[in-house]
């Protein structure tokens, strides 16, 4: 910051500079703007802290608490540490959830999800930020009121539908409506394309129309390459969001032997209560598993949103999300 | 003739955005459009599903009557957590409001903090959840204590609204949990205001505090009504929420009643919202 030079009669120069050093005190501690000045600077970081603390504590809970044995556990001096650490829970939980098979199946339903969403929303997108569609205004509508549809709302006739065409209890149920971008919250998706659509610049598709490029080949070439971050936070929202989505399995996949991970889990339940009625488990080892479960279960999606975290935060703020 | 070929022009890139559109019109068709009318007309009948096929036998409006008017289970269900949204929505948009203002600062470590508040978006749906709420770590410490959670039992227990206000306390974590994806959209919108408005309000004189309402509130408004109108939509399709686990299988017009019954509420919410915040921003324009 430049520093302006106030030309002060000699008599009133005292007070000022008094003034002067109180200001630079203040600023110090209280800060020239928000983001400055030390009180600021510490409480900021105190209430990042803390809420960090409060957002990771089940997590922490989690992790511990799957860890402990036996003894630990009934033991109420034990709560942060325990005394060793003892993975027969996770490997029960392994078991109880067939880990490899429903591994499998989710990576492929999320895969094949995220990489459908991309593909349609991305089309959608695209027509409703750039080009002519006739009654384009009817189409915007009917996006918004798909985004604001209970899920719930359809979901008996969509059973009906599948079990019509026998697709009833198979996998591809979770998969198909991603085709034509609708499942876990296709809509929104294209609303994120549509909206980094729109703050590209205009010439580019001009451009494009003199070289006599068609619209498909332009989008191929040109729009895709260039629309990289908008594809991240798509794909990434998709591929969790499908991964977590336990809802439309319990509908879809009711009495089906092959069910994705987070529905085997929250499956688990039951199997659970069989297992320690047939004396196969004291009955407070119910949680840890659980928790066992729950970890396995988050593992995968929290490994690549470690790995992608760093792009995925700059997408996002690159994708011009909103408005 | 050049008019001619005009025209050819216009319909042929109309064909191409057609064609763009064209799978998801077919998907809205047959995922939406289709399953709507469909609820529709289930949610006037009783279903009965046969080995041969479905039985149709109109009933007329009786399952929304006995919704609405036979037994008070839907208010039960819906209104107390109705009362909890209405309190949970503030809470959750100033406080990614908040946290997405100060993940903006330069901080040390401010990526690490980044991936935290950003955690929530892939753990904040399904099963994970539940098992926060059933391990008991959805709560604050201190609200178990004696001295706040009696005092807070003795003096809001009982009101109509006392109800709501201690489940969204008990569940305060989770609450915070719920705004992963509003903690994104509110950074993406602050990344919109040019750093010269702020630069220039410096010059002017501008406090810390007159800038955040004066510049950084106004600017962010579109994205707070965004944030409003998602955590709505998002809490009102949790799966876990107790109307919609009154939506089941059983049961297909008695559900689909339920379901349309639903939708209208959740609808009038959203239009109320409109209106409040439209009201609320023509009177800040003037």
């Amino acid at each position: 910051m430049s520093v302006v030079k106030i030309i002060v009669p000699k008599a009133k120069k005292n007070k000022f500079a008094f003034r002067h050093s109180l200001r630079s005190v203040r600023y110090f501690i209280l800060g020239k703007e928000v983001d400055k000045g030390l009180i600021f600077k510490l409480l900021l970081y105190l209430i990042l802290v803390s809420t960090s603390y409060i957002y990771l504590n089940p997590i922490i809970q989690m992790a511990v608490r799957m860890l402990m044995n036996a003894k630990d556990l009934i033991d109420p001096t034990v709560t942060w540490i325990p005394s060793s650490l003892y993975f027969g829970h996770l490997s029960s939980a392994w078991n109880i959830l067939q880990y490899p098979k429903s591994l499998a199946i989710s990576i492929a339903i999320a895969l094949s999800a995220s990489v459908l969403h991309c593909i349609s929303c991305g089309l959608a997108g695209y027509a409703l930020a750039r080009l002519q569609v006739p009654f384009k205004k009817v189409a915007f509508f009917l996006l918004l009121l798909s985004f604001i549809i209970p899920p719930q709302v359809i979901v008996l006739p969509t059973i009906l539908f599948f079990r019509e065409i026998g697709l009833d209890g198979s996998l591809f149920t979770l998969i198909l409506p991603a085709v034509f971008g609708f499942g876990v919250k296709g809509a929104l998706f294209v609303f994120i394309f549509r909206q980094f659509f729109m703050t590209q610049p205009k010439e580019l598709e001009e451009a494009a129309k003199i070289d006599g490029a068609t619209a498909i080949k332009f989008y191929v070439k040109v729009m895709l390459p260039l629309a990289k971050p908008a594809i991240l936070v798509v794909f990434l929202f998709s591929f969790v969001w499908t991964w977590n989505d336990t809802y439309m399995p319990r509908m879809f996949l009711a009495s089906a032997e092959d069910v994705p991970l987070a529905t085997q889990m929250s499956r688990m339940g039951t199997s659970l209560d069989a297992f320690i009625d047939s004396g196969g488990f004291p009955e407070y080892v119910a949680e840890p598993i659980k928790m066992a479960a729950s970890f396995l279960t988050i593992l995968p999606p929290l490994l690549i949103y470690l790995f992608a975290q760093r792009y995925f935060v700059e997408s996002v703020e690159r994708t011009g999300l909103v408005e | 003739m050049a008019k001619k070929r005009l025209m050819t022009a216009k319909r042929y890139s109309r064909l191409e955005g057609m064609l763009f559109m064209a799978p998801w019109l077919l998907g809205f068709m047959i995922f939406m459009a289709f399953p709507l009318v469909f609820s529709l007309y289930m949610s006037f009948n009783n279903v009965k599903v046969l080995p041969t096929g479905m039985k149709y036998d109109w009933a007329g409006i009786q399952y929304y009557k006995s919704i609405l008017m036979g037994s008070a289970e839907f208010y039960d269900q819906l209104i107390p957590y109705f009362q909890e949204v209405v309190i949970m929505i503030p809470v959750i948009v100033i406080f990614s409001l908040l946290i997405a203002i100060f993940l903006n600062q330069r901080l040390k470590g401010r990526f690490l903090f980044r991936a935290i508040f950003f955690l929530p978006v892939i753990f904040s749906t399904g099963a994970v959840l539940q098992q926060f709420m059933d391990q008991g770590e959805s709560g604050l410490g201190f609200m178990n204590g004696e001295l706040v959670g009696g005092f807070m039992d003795a003096y809001i227990g009982g009101t109509p609204w006392g109800k709501p206000v201690l489940a969204v306390l008990e569940n305060f974590v989770l609450v915070l949990w719920y705004s992963g994806v509003q903690i994104l959209v509110f950074l993406a919108g602050r990344q919109t205001i040019p750093a010269t408005a702020y630069e220039s309000a410096r010059i002017d004189g501008a406090s810390p505090w007159e800038v955040f309402w004066k510049i950084t509130l106004p600017a962010m408004s579109p994205f707070i009504l965004l944030n409003v109108m998602y955590t709505v939509v998002d809490m009102f399709t949790f799966p876990s929420n107790p109307i919609i686990t009154m939506i089941g299988t059983g049961n297909y017009g008695y559900s689909s009643a339920l379901a349309w019954i639903y939708f209208v509420i959740v609808l009038v919410f959203l239009v109320c919202v409109l209106l409040i915040y439209s009201r609320v921003n023509r009177q800040q324009r003037m």
